[in-house]
């Protein structure tokens, strides 16, 4: 490019921000739901809410969970036992499904018990082991999770490598989006509101720097979780293809080598001891998971591992011989500087190390980088429109790309917005006992999201704007009074009582909502510009976006 | 101690913005440069934010402690642009308020 | 590709033409195609041959990084995103997309040079 470094890594950063922006969007926004996907599928399930858990002791949980699983499923080749923690009370046990001889139908599920695949998943009572009250069908907060990597409708795969995709123009987005900032320094607490293209610009500089070491880590960290998949070359050449050698070094062994059953029944060794073995090495109630392969078998294996006491996502682990009670492997704390350092990344991405402080300064990052890239795309678009200002005084047409543009923008910003409340209104307007019930709560967040983005596309205008964020902060901010009107824990009863997450997950509900307000009450006080309004014959295209 | 973390905070960038000739101005009026005041304000300001950095280890300790530190700048310099685009006359006095609530927050942890 | 200028000839009194020769996307001439041209030539060069330089690295690390073979592939792994992006704005900074393509070319072939004698001369099949 003939002109200067600047400016190339100017183009650079409004294409690379551009091309994957809207994608981007959906991405910061579920991705940052998921701090709080715990709170999220709490409040999904009004059934747990006044579910007052009594917590024994460790020893006393696990047995009990282990009678609960002996009794539904003495045959599963896996048990998976997370133990409660403060953000989920319950134990969530979930065991493996044998596979459905030919032209089998699939067995009835008991109340309370779940079923994705091939596997069965419960929220046991930590106190009696029976499930807990019967919670209506929905994916929660998992939704979101799922969601921002995985997308929908499409093989996982394919998702990842999309996404992948854009977290690459992401990183590179924000790298030449530092370069590119001229004055970062002098500029670093300006914003002029109120003066169209510009306050768009400082709003996106203000949120993109302000949080720049948050947007700098979850972008790349994002990537390194899901590095094995799009960088597997090195492991492949000095390995030679052989995968399984390959985990095993890296992340060393926290299951059976083999996990196929040998057909020998033998019972499995009481869980005391092991528990015991634990708590002298990491103290008591330390136990974050409980796997066991092939239970009721003599080739049986038990492996606890140990809750997350710092960043790392590699937590020690012990693995014990599952009829005999003996230890076989113990997988410590160090791994060497490289693998903890990748630990540490991942874990970091993941976030469930916060305590509430950071979590909620994590979640306050996350929608300043929503907020990002929706004033990118804004302002790329904004700036479009103002190169055809004199053409469209003239009453000629905006360019194809710029209401190309213009729609995308709306439906990917503001048809979000309506669909992330629209889910939740699902929840509890759907039917309880309908079947189906959590795959139809998310055909109903793509089906208005597709709504709201038709709507766009066809008028990309400021009135459509303040029409869809007026609907959007009219479900967020009435979303409080869903839940009076559907459950007995409305914030009346939710914050005297303590009950945080469904409180929060209310008002930042209402947050949201009166924020998004705000914005379609700014949009609808800005007149239009003088120009177009003295272009002649009315035209959609005359009236400018923003 | 987070309280005192996140004042400081508040109070370096503060200090950090009304050194900038442009913040300084809509603060104390047109033409009102910071002069001789602009490196004690960057030097109070950046002494702001370690002392932050040093109560979010003490909180959270020596790694944990750097992660925190960076959520407390980003929220604390959000304000302070919130503060000087929509209030910038309180700049100031928001700032001193914040460091003396930091300070005796800082003392009471300490005893 | 700075967004700010116009192209210098306009038609006068055609708004149509206006409009879009303000991005130029129909083609006035050959600058505009070889521009056009140029942009392909580095976007393809960006992607695919950033993404074939920074999987050399990562193979490269991995097979002569000290330390474990499992260390060496994650820090290959590790790095190969912070190439992909130093030769993503390279691509794009230098002067012309054939020195992007010559650039990229250059590193890649010792790179794939280590990688063929680890394969088929170090290590016995």
């Amino acid at each position: 490019m003939k002109e200067g470094f600047r400016q190339s890594m100017n183009w650079v950063h409004t294409y690379s921000g551009l091309l994957v922006g809207w994608v981007l969007f959906m991405v910061f926004a579920a991705g940052t739901a998921c701090y709080y996907r715990d709170e999220i599928t709490l409040w999904m399930k009004p059934e747990l809410h006044q579910a007052g858990l009594s917590l024994p002791p460790e020893v006393e949980v696990v047995s009990n969970t282990v009678a609960a699983l002996q009794q539904r499923a003495p045959t599963a080749q896996r048990w998976f036992i997370t133990l409660p923690t403060e953000r989920e009370p319950g134990v969530r046990a979930s065991w493996s499904a044998p596979p459905l001889a030919k032209g089998a139908a699939e067995p009835a599920l008991e109340p309370g018990v779940t079923r994705r695949g091939r596997l069965y998943s419960a929220m046991l009572d930590p106190a009696t082991g029976q499930p807990m009250a019967a919670t209506r069908e929905t994916r929660g907060g998992e939704f979101f999770y799922r969601l921002h990597f995985d997308l929908h409708y499409m093989p996982a795969i394919w998702a990842r490598w999309i996404i992948g995709f854009c977290a690459m123009f992401m990183l590179v987005a924000i790298i030449t989006g530092i370069v590119t900032h001229r004055r970062i320094f002098a500029d670093f607490f300006t914003f002029r509101p109120k003066k169209g293209q510009r306050s768009w610009l400082d709003a996106h500089n203000a949120t993109a720097v302000l949080a720049l070491p948050y947007h700098l880590m979850i972008t790349y960290t994002g990537l390194v979780t899901l590095m094995l998949m799009y960088m597997p070359f090195g492991p492949q050449v000095t390995y030679k293809g052989d995968q399984q050698a390959f985990t095993a070094e890296v992340f060393p062994a926290t299951g059976p080598r083999d996990p196929k059953p040998s057909g020998i029944a033998t019972p499995l060794t009481p869980m005391a001891p092991l528990i015991a073995q634990a708590q002298q090495r990491w103290g008591e109630d330390s136990i974050a998971r409980i796997n066991v392969h092939n239970p009721g078998d003599a080739v049986a294996t038990i492996t606890l591992s140990r809750k997350a006491q710092d960043m790392s996502s590699a937590q020690p682990a012990l693995m014990f011989n599952g009829t005999t009670g003996k230890l076989l492997n113990e997988v410590g704390e160090d791994r060497g500087a490289v693998i903890t350092t990748r630990s540490v990344l991942y874990g970091l991405h993941l976030g469930r190390f916060a305590d509430p402080l950071l979590r909620l300064l994590f979640f306050v990052s996350g929608l300043a980088g929503c907020v990002m890239v929706a004033t990118g795309l804004l302002l790329w678009a904004v700036k479009e429109r103002n190169k055809y200002a004199k053409v469209v005084a003239n009453g000629g047409r905006v360019g194809w790309a710029s209401r190309l543009v213009d729609g995308l923008n709306v439906g990917a910003i503001a048809g979000l917005m309506i669909a992330l409340p629209a889910f939740f209104w699902a929840n509890r307007l759907l039917p309880v006992g309908m079947a189906g019930r959590g795959q139809a709560e998310i055909d109903l967040f793509f089906g208005v999201w597709a709504l709201a983005a038709i709507a766009g596309l066809a008028w990309p205008t400021r009135r459509m704007w303040i029409i869809q964020l007026g609907v959007a902060a009219f479900m967020f901010g009435a979303i409080p009074l869903l839940n009076a009107a559907t459950t007995a824990t409305h914030l009346g009863v939710s914050i005297p009582a303590g009950l945080w997450a469904v409180a929060g997950f209310d008002l930042t509900c209402l947050a949201l909502g009166a924020a998004l307000l705000l914005c379609a009450g700014w949009l609808g006080r800005r007149k239009p510009s003088a120009k177009a309004v003295r272009a002649a014959p009315a035209s959609l295209n005359r009236e400018p976006a923003l | 101690m987070v309280v005192t973390a996140w004042c400081t905070a508040f109070s370096g960038f503060a200090a950090l913005g009304l050194a900038i000739d442009r913040h300084h101005e809509d603060s104390y009026g047109r033409g009102k440069s910071p002069g001789a005041r602009r490196p004690w304000l960057r030097l109070a300001g950046t002494l702001a934010l370690l002392l932050s950095l040093a109560a979010c280890l003490a909180v959270q300790g020596p790694t944990q402690g750097w992660v925190l530190w960076l959520g407390v700048l980003t929220a604390g310099a959000l304000v302070v642009v919130g503060v000087l685009s929509y209030a910038p006359r309180r700049a100031a006095p928001l700032a001193a308020i914040a460091g003396v609530l930091a300070a005796i927050t800082a003392l009471l942890a300490l005893i | 590709m700075n967004t700010e200028t116009t192209p210098d000839s306009v038609p006068a009194g055609d708004a149509e033409a206006e409009a879009y020769s303000l991005h130029g996307w129909l083609p006035r001439g050959n600058a505009a195609l070889m521009y056009r041209l140029g942009v392909a030539s580095r976007a393809l060069a960006a992607i695919v041959g950033g993404y074939v330089l920074s999987a050399l690295v990562a193979t490269v690390s991995a097979i002569y990084f000290p330390g474990t073979r499992g260390e060496a592939a994650i820090f290959g792994m590790l790095v190969s995103f912070v190439i992909y992006t130093m030769a993503v704005m390279w691509v794009f900074a230098v002067r012309s997309a054939w020195r992007a393509w010559l650039g990229l070319l250059l590193p890649s072939l010792p790179l794939a040079l280590a990688v063929l004698v680890h394969l088929y001369v170090r290590s016995a099949p």
